[in-house]
């Protein structure tokens, strides 16, 4: 019964083709959507993931990563004597204005990494070394810096410009993952990032640590907190808490969340309309097996069968394509795209359940069918 | 198979393969860059931290002049070993040479005019002497013996006034010299110049800001610790601990618990901004340590570790760690 059910389902070319297309497009658009939505939010914590240490620890009222608010210079000492605490280093982040040897301005984000460590650096360099950044002077640009301040052409490894009127001096280039709001990245050493910006009182922005092999990074964050009573975030809470603030504060979460929304009702619309007028097309054929005597039953799991088919079939072909889309316009950084397994999962729950939903609605025509109707 | 027969499958299973390989590469997530050297680490379990700046053991001494004047010739260079009382540098010493030259030629005339009044004394002396030895009282008045005696112990009180006059002279000329040696400026103590910052030339002010010279004994080298002042009462004495110079945070230095300074004084910035900034009050504990085979200087900033005993349970008043053994009864 299995094969004449897979007959039925392969044998009309075209019926078929149009079934599995408009499956197909409806999982491609879905994931499409999820993804760049995602990958949006990647984009909004990319501050965070760029410098990829596990702790941080800033003043408790902090909303999100690029909202510093700078704590007392000893915070790193009071971080170091938490239990379990392996290491903490201070890490200066603000924004800065840098002027360029043609006159041109650019909002800059200053981070200021130790200089004896150099944790919170960057894993990848395009151009130079990192190590250079110790030189008198000397700055490191991530890639979107170069971009945004004129290209390659403009600036490059030896290129002087001005930050807060003292002379910076690029040696290196950064690859990182671009961030939301594509503010350029100059990275300095925390020592010198304290003479490029104007006087504050406080100047520490945060404590980057790492919990001790074989502790809670949870545990210690807490105890962090409580000893403290600074705002300790583990690398995931403190990215949660940024993508929150972008959702409520700026118009992406509702914009883009009806955008989904809508494909994801569309692409299901689509899916279980396609495969009932299949059902429905197939009646006859379906009414004639019942008048040779084929019980509902088995006609109700040929349908099923059908119908898990063509929807896998569907899935397949539709997150196969919507990957290559991401590879071929996200590989260089430029569009943001994050599949996620959770993503192609609940895709995959709601596509079957779609099926079995419309198939369920075939079966029970099919129940209540006459096997008369095929001499009629 | 029917199933296998269709291209459909093989894309779509081609796309889940796709998929997958593409998740597993793009989720993978880069492990930190290794530091380009090793984060300070408490070799503790549990531990206050502090920042901490190597210096002599006995305080640095700021050298300051004992007037404002010409600074006209330094008697060290940085780097040298002095002993106590050593000339380290001269100020303009004219003036008070030129006063020592009047006060000095005061003091021969004085002397010449005692050697005058001594011959008068001894002139009167033996004209009274001989007015005495006659007995005849008509050859001698009792008025020329009674004139004469006056006259001679006028004569002996000139030579007292001409005495103390000679002394108040010397006097003066030792106040010049007493003074004039004053211009050269000692060390109080044996140790090493750590720092100079006058040349000869320049003037010395008073009370500078900039210390004129620093002198220090860096033949043993204390380590003086920061703690924040919420972190204070963790601290207890005698804990030991260790220290690390930035960059070689790997090899420690053991330190030997020394005092606790009572004062709690506000934060001066060791960690390296441009002008030292006031922000939080600290705790300052000393600590002593052998010499380790790396060189270390005065000044230079360590990243401290003391051991701390963990949290305490019980609730009675903890003795104060100041003075452990000096309490008012």
């Amino acid at each position: 019964m299995n094969y004449v059910a897979l007959k039925m389902l392969f044998g009309d070319r075209a019926k078929y083709l149009m079934l599995l297309c408009g499956l197909t497009f409806a999982v491609m658009l879905i994931v499409q959507q999820g993804s760049i939505f995602w990958g949006l939010m990647m984009w909004s914590q990319a501050n965070i993931s760029n410098l990829n240490v596990p702790i941080w620890v800033t003043d408790p009222g902090i909303a999100q990563v690029d909202e510093v608010k700078p704590i007392a210079s000893t915070g790193v000492d009071r971080v170091r004597s938490v239990d379990g605490v392996e290491w903490a280093v201070p890490l200066y982040k603000g924004l800065l204005r840098a002027r360029l040897a043609d006159g041109d301005y650019h909002q800059i984000t200053l981070t200021g990494l130790e200089s004896a460590t150099l944790i919170g650096r960057p894993a990848q360099i395009l151009e130079g070394r990192f190590e250079d950044i110790l030189q008198p002077d000397a700055v490191v640009l991530d890639q979107w810096a170069v971009e945004r301040m004129g290209g390659p052409a403009v600036v490059k490894v030896g290129t002087i410009f001005e930050l807060n009127d003292k002379l910076a001096r690029v040696v290196a280039i950064a690859k990182t993952q671009k961030s939301f709001t594509n503010i350029p990245v100059v990275y300095t050493t925390y020592e010198r990032a304290m003479r490029y910006v104007p006087r504050e009182r406080r100047t520490l922005s945060y404590v980057l640590a790492k919990a001790k092999d074989g502790v809670r990074v949870e545990d210690v964050v807490q105890r962090i907190r409580t000893q403290t009573g600074l705002g300790a975030f583990t690398e995931e809470e403190f990215g949660w808490k940024t993508i929150m603030w972008v959702l409520k504060n700026t118009g992406i979460g509702i914009n883009f969340g009806t955008t989904i929304l809508l494909g994801f009702i569309v692409g299901m619309a689509i899916a279980g309309q396609t495969f009932y007028l299949f059902t429905v097309e197939n009646l006859r054929q379906f009414g004639a097996l019942k008048a040779m005597g084929a019980s509902t039953f088995t006609l109700a799991r040929m349908i099923l069968l059908q119908a898990f088919t063509v929807g896998l079939t569907g899935y397949g072909v539709g997150i196969g394509l919507a990957t290559v889309f991401g590879f071929l316009t996200a590989s260089g950084g430029n569009l943001p795209f994050a599949e996620t397994w959770q993503l192609l999962l609940m895709v995959l729950v709601a596509l079957l359940a779609i099926c079995t939903f419309s198939a369920l609605i075939s079966i029970i025509k099919l129940a209540r069918l006459e096997p008369a109707i095929v001499f009629r | 198979m029917i199933i296998a027969k269709r291209l459909s499958i093989w894309i779509a299973l081609l796309g889940v393969g796709f998929t997958i390989w593409a998740l597993l590469g793009a989720n993978k997530k880069d492990p930190m860059p290794t530091p380009i050297s090793e984060p300070p680490r408490s070799p503790y379990d549990h531990v206050v931290a502090a920042s901490g700046i190597i210096e002599a053991v006995n305080e640095n001494v700021r050298i300051a002049p004992p007037v404002a004047g010409l600074i006209t010739k330094m008697f060290v260079k940085v780097g040298d070993q002095v002993t106590t009382q050593a000339p380290l540098f001269q100020l303009d010493d004219r003036e008070l040479r030129a006063q020592l030259l009047t006060r000095e030629a005061a003091i021969p005339p004085l002397q010449a005019q005692i050697d005058e009044q001594n011959y008068k004394i001894g002139d009167l002396e033996t004209q009274l002497h001989r007015l005495q030895s006659v007995h005849d009282e008509r050859a001698v008045s009792e008025d020329d013996l009674k004139r004469t005696w006056y006259a001679l112990e006028m004569a002996k009180r000139g030579g007292q006034r001409l005495q103390a006059s000679l002394k108040q002279a010397m006097a003066q000329r030792d106040e010049a010299a007493i003074l004039l040696n004053r211009l050269t400026v000692r060390a109080p103590r044996s140790g090493t110049i750590l720092q100079i910052n006058v040349r000869a030339g320049e003037y010395a002010t008073l009370g500078p800001s900039e210390p004129l010279m620093l002198l220090g004994e860096t033949g043993q080298l204390q380590v003086r610790a920061d703690i924040d002042e919420v972190n204070a009462p963790l601290v207890t004495p005698q804990a030991g601990g260790t220290a690390s110079i930035k960059s070689l945070a790997d090899r420690k230095i053991p330190l030997t618990f020394v005092r606790i300074e009572p004062y709690v004084i506000p934060k001066k910035s060791l960690t390296g901004e441009n002008t030292e900034r006031v922000d939080t009050r600290v705790l300052q504990v000393i600590y002593r340590f052998e010499r380790p085979s790396f060189p270390v200087y005065a000044g230079q900033q360590v990243d401290v570790f003391i051991e701390r005993q963990p949290s305490r349970t019980t609730g009675e008043t903890p003795s104060s760690p100041v003075t452990p053994t000096e309490r008012p009864l």
